[in-house]
């Protein structure tokens, strides 16, 4: 076994990455109150920001000094094109959530990701989305009253409307 | 079932073309999002849920109430600003969001806020630890003096009430304390009874069920005249009467809806809110917590809000509690 | 006898016995889905109950609250997606054991000895609770700090192969649990001048991303492969292996009501330091702590239960909250007219007995509920990756969204999420960085609060550990399983762990 003797394909940035990052915050941790006193706000922070630099900065270290590379591909064992795919697929969620609201992006994400996974099959991704999207409209909305932002359709006046509805010709 | 499809689509089709614009004689058309700027179990949020009720009879609406939590409160305030000034956002609050700009948490603060209702206002108290040696505001004055820095009080950080109640002591006579923040003043009557603080200054509401049972001692009424609570202990505006025009002071409940609101929407929730505060569930609540009814609305609440930031920013300025001047926003000084 | 009666209201009550049934069984789903969590059930109930009694809408909270804690194991062993964060120990060896398709068992085991776990947490809290609060008002500021030390500490056990990689990642939990305006002084920290940032990062919104979200990623590798079949023949465990689980789920619960009793730390906590327990007790486990021991699912569960009786010692002797929920449920009895505090257990001693009856029937409930209804559950697991893997990530989203309603803990939860999923890849383990988040403000808070206390003098605070003997037993503790970690002390003489393999 000495498969961790050997660095994975994108292994060096990420350590890399993840060396800077904490610099940075190794950075902001001590502006926020300097060397003030051992109570400060920013005395746990810059502790645990040093932590991270010190620690990252020997991974780092450790992974720059192995030689040798294993037979792992960067677009095939560590990023895939499916795990591509579905991180562009949340990014948009997350994009569109505000202005379009939940119902449409979610529908739209779930029957997209269905269709993409299963390659195909549009009944079977709209009839399983909608199915799925209804039990969390009433488990969270209905029942938890959770806000979700409504963007383009009007959810909260429907419901208002057929509350009335229901609650008889008064 | 035909009749009723048609009302739902007809329904629906004006739901759509209305969008948020609202009519006061159809508000609320859809639920109101209650937004608590404080945790699940606080004392704002149990008053909030004690009279919404109450005004959702009055509104015949629905208001859905939330929690939404950080930054003293400001994270809230900032939410319900960001939203469309329609009556369907309402903040609920307590006192902080009047500190935020001299203590650099932003600039909106309640001037961009129409008060629906201040609901109630807590009275400040000064508790002890039952091992404390010392038992009346004098003998703990003298304390404290002879011992500089080493009793410990309880704090909720700069602009809390603790911070506030210490800076007006403070601002009379010599004080040198060791304050010990806590996040809330729960977990730090809680460090009290366990000994971790000395004093305590709270609000009389979250205190008074320790002070009953015997967990703590109360020292004296940070008020003009006693509660009827606590009927035997001293307030300090009259045992101190150099005190008393701080006085009354507290902390208190309020809810707000953003500047520009339709004026016949806020007198709506200002009828509905009214109206809560007088059920019975609210009164009795406020009772046993001992806080004081205020239930002022208008120009009343306004004034309510001008003096109790003047006073208070001032207070902290002068202790250096504040991180810019209220001279700076255009707060007159008291 | 009087206090049998009032035990008794809830069990002769036939309305009474069923809201606390249907309590427990919503509360078996609400804690199973991430995001939905038992604080947020009980806040909408008290808006639901308004107009009941007293007693309904308690029979109600406390069924959702021990059904909730229970439930969080569900999703942790099935998905590997705790529902609740304590059950995020149950997920370190309950999904192995679903991978191995022992799904059915591991539900078996962890139902029981939630059970034991909540009967005996119910049981100190029934004969023990005035001596335990008074206890756990004991603690002091550098306990409190000396306790998230020996949670940091945990970071040894969790960090897999390497510890360099595990203290980096539990370094950075800490880091994250301390963004946003700092609550003791509302000092901005790594808001990097962003006001979206001053309410801090979710905590579970982290959860969610570093172990749903990278979850669902990490299993588009194989999503054309088959699921694992579990089999559910034998969910029931049987009489012999409860009773070696016995000695071990005896401590786990003690730490359990101990840790749910103390104001400021919860059943998430309770559960990890009772893993940790676990593994350093159990000489020979059957299969190895990581890959699906059964000692490994018998502890969070048994310390996780507890805690919900611990977390009611406080509240109904002093009006304390032990956690959260507890914290709605003293607001609730406000609402309901009631005082609760320390003359409540003495002017109404009803309140007391009630509580604690109905916290029996609501643990006998969840095993019920816990044990039957095993076959529907297993098949979600069995269900087309091309299926389960968008649902996941939806709800991901939906339940980072409703934890505070904020927009900005959907887009950190997704961040998280990525970020987890290249950490995984490249041999990072997740726990110690939950671990951090959960014990940051803990320890950051206490640490300064200590200090403070003792005007800045670092003399003074040692003196202060040296001469209490609360603080003396705890830092003995601190300073033992940190000299008896022996990978690490092997990890610290080998470069640190980089490349120690036994």
């Amino acid at each position: 076994m000495h498969s961790n003797r050997i660095r994975s394909a994108g292994e060096l940035v990420f350590h890399a990455a993840l060396f800077a990052v904490s610099l940075v915050l190794l950075w902001s941790s001590y502006g926020i109150s300097g060397f003030a006193s051992l109570s400060s706000p920013g005395a746990l922070p810059m502790a645990v920001a040093f932590v991270m630099a010190v620690s990252s900065g020997l991974i780092l270290l450790d992974c720059w000094r192995k030689a040798e590379r294993d037979r792992t591909r960067f677009l095939r064992d560590i990023l895939p094109p499916a795990v591509i795919v579905m991180m562009l697929f949340i990014t948009g969620y997350a994009l569109l959530l505000v202005p379009l609201g939940f119902l449409p992006v979610s529908l739209m994400f779930l029957v997209l990701s269905i269709l993409y996974l299963r390659r195909g099959g549009l009944v079977f991704a709209v009839s399983v989305s909608l199915l799925a999207l209804i039990l969390v409209y009433i488990v969270f909305r209905l029942v938890f009253t959770v806000l979700m932002p409504a963007g383009i359709v009007p959810e909260a006046e429907l419901l208002a409307a057929i509350g009335q509805i229901f609650g008889g010709g008064k | 079932m035909k009749k009723t499809l048609v009302k739902f689509a007809a329904m629906a089709a004006l739901g759509a073309v209305m969008g948020t614009a609202a009519f006061a004689q159809d508000y609320p058309a859809k639920e109101i999002q209650g937004i608590i700027q404080w945790g699940a179990g606080g004392s704002t949020d149990t008053v909030m849920r004690t009279v919404t009720p109450h005004a959702e009879k009055v509104l015949g609406g629905k208001v859905v109430m939330k929690n939404m939590t950080g930054g003293v409160g400001a994270i809230a305030t900032k939410f319900v600003y960001a939203q469309n000034p329609d009556g369907y956002a309402l903040l609920m609050g307590a006192e902080n969001p009047l500190l935020y700009k001299v203590m650099g948490l932003g600039d909106i603060d309640y001037s961009e806020f129409t008060p629906i209702n201040i609901l109630a206002r807590g009275v400040p108290i000064l508790v002890a630890n039952n091992d404390a040696p010392f038992d009346t505001f004098d003998e703990m004055v003298e304390y404290i003096q002879a011992h500089p820095n080493e009793v410990k009080f309880g704090s909720t950080g700069p602009g809390g009430l603790p911070s506030v109640v210490t800076s007006m002591i403070a601002s009379k006579i010599e004080l040198p304390v060791t304050q010990v923040p806590y996040d809330g003043d729960g977990p730090a009557l809680t460090a009290l009874q366990g000994g971790a603080v000395d004093v305590m200054p709270a609000v009389l509401g979250a205190s008074i069920e320790a002070i009953r049972g015997g967990r703590i001692k109360a020292i004296t009424l940070i008020d003009n005249k006693p509660t009827e609570v606590l009927p035997d202990l001293p307030a300090l505006g009259e045992t101190h009467p150099e005190y008393a025009d701080y006085f009354p002071w507290g902390p208190f409940f309020g809810v707000f809806v953003k500047n520009g609101t339709p004026e016949d929407v806020v007198a709506k929730l200002t009828e509905a809110y009214a109206e809560g505060a007088k059920s019975e569930d609210f009164v009795k609540l406020m009772a046993d917590r001992g806080y004081i009814i205020e239930s002022l609305s208008g120009q009343e609440a306004q004034d309510f809000l001008t003096k109790w930031q003047s006073l208070t920013t001032w207070l902290l300025h002068d202790a250096g509690q504040t991180k810019a001047s209220p001279e700076e926003f255009g707060i007159p000084k008291p | 006898m009087q206090a049998l009666e009032y035990f008794l209201i809830p069990w002769l009550d036939l309305k009474l016995l069923f809201l606390v049934a249907a309590g427990t069984f919503a509360g078996v789903y609400v804690g199973a889905i991430p995001g939905l969590s038992v604080t947020m059930a009980v806040s909408i109930l008290i808006g639901f109950t308004f107009t009941w009694d007293v007693y309904p809408a308690l029979c109600l909270m406390v069924g959702i609250f021990m059904g909730g804690v229970y439930g969080g194991s569900r999703t942790a062993i099935l998905l590997n997606i705790p529902g609740a964060p304590s059950a995020i120990a149950t997920a370190m060896d309950g999904y192995p054991l679903a991978q191995k398709g022992q799904a059915g068992e591991a539900i078996g085991i962890a139902t029981v000895m939630s059970f034991v776990g909540g009967l005996i947490g119910i049981i100190v809290l029934a004969i023990a609770a005035p001596t335990v609060s008074e206890f756990a008002l004991v603690f002091q500021p550098r306990d409190y700090m000396l306790l998230a030390v020996l949670g940091i500490l945990l970071v040894g056990s969790l960090s897999g192969e390497s510890l360099v990689k595990g203290i980096f990642a539990g370094a950075m939990g800490l880091l994250i649990g301390t963004v946003g305006l700092d609550p003791l002084t509302a000092e901005e920290r790594f808001t990097f001048g962003l006001t979206g940032l001053w309410g801090g990062i979710s905590f579970i919104a982290v959860m969610i991303g570093m172990f749903g979200v990278s979850e669902a990623l990490m299993q588009l590798h194989h999503v054309d492969k088959t699921a694992v079949k579990q089999k559910i023949s034998r969910i029931v465990p049987n009489w012999a292996s409860i009773r070696r689980y016995l000695p071990l789920s005896l401590q786990t619960s003690s730490i359990g009501v101990l840790i749910g009793a103390l104001p400021g730390t919860g059943g998430d906590i309770a559960a990890l330091m009772a893993y940790d327990h676990a593994k350093r007790v159990t000489r020979n486990p059957e299969v190895p702590f990581g890959q699906g021991a059964k000692e490994g699912l018998v502890a969070p569960e048994t310390a996780n239960n507890a805690a919900v009786g611990g977390a009611f010692i406080p509240m109904l002797t002093l009006g304390i909250p032990g956690d959260a929920v507890t914290a709605i449920m003293i607001g609730a009895l406000y609402i309901h007219g009631l005082n609760p505090g320390p003359m409540l257990m003495i002017e109404q001693p009803q309140m007391f007995w009630f509580i604690t009856g109905a916290l029996v029937l609501a643990n006998i409930f969840m095993l019920i509920f816990g044990l039957t209804g095993i076959r529907i559950f297993t098949k979600i697991v069995e269900m087309p990756r091309t299926v389960l893997i968008p649902l996941i990530l939806l709800l991901s989203i939906v339940g980072a969204y409703a934890v505070n309603n904020s927009i900005s803990d959907v887009y950190w939860m997704l961040g998280f999420g990525v970020l987890g999923y290249f950490m995984k890849s490249y041999g990072y383990q997740l726990g110690p960085v939950i671990l951090g988040v959960i014990l940051s403000r803990l320890l950051d808070e206490n640490w300064r609060r200590a200090i403070i206390s003792e005007q800045g003098s670092i003399a003074g605070l040692f003196k202060g550990m040296l001469t209490s003997p609360l603080s003396l037993v705890l830092l003995a503790t601190v300073v033992l399983i940190f000299v008896s970690q022996t990978p690490l002390w092997r990890c610290v003489r080998g470069k640190l762990g980089l490349e120690s393999r036994p």
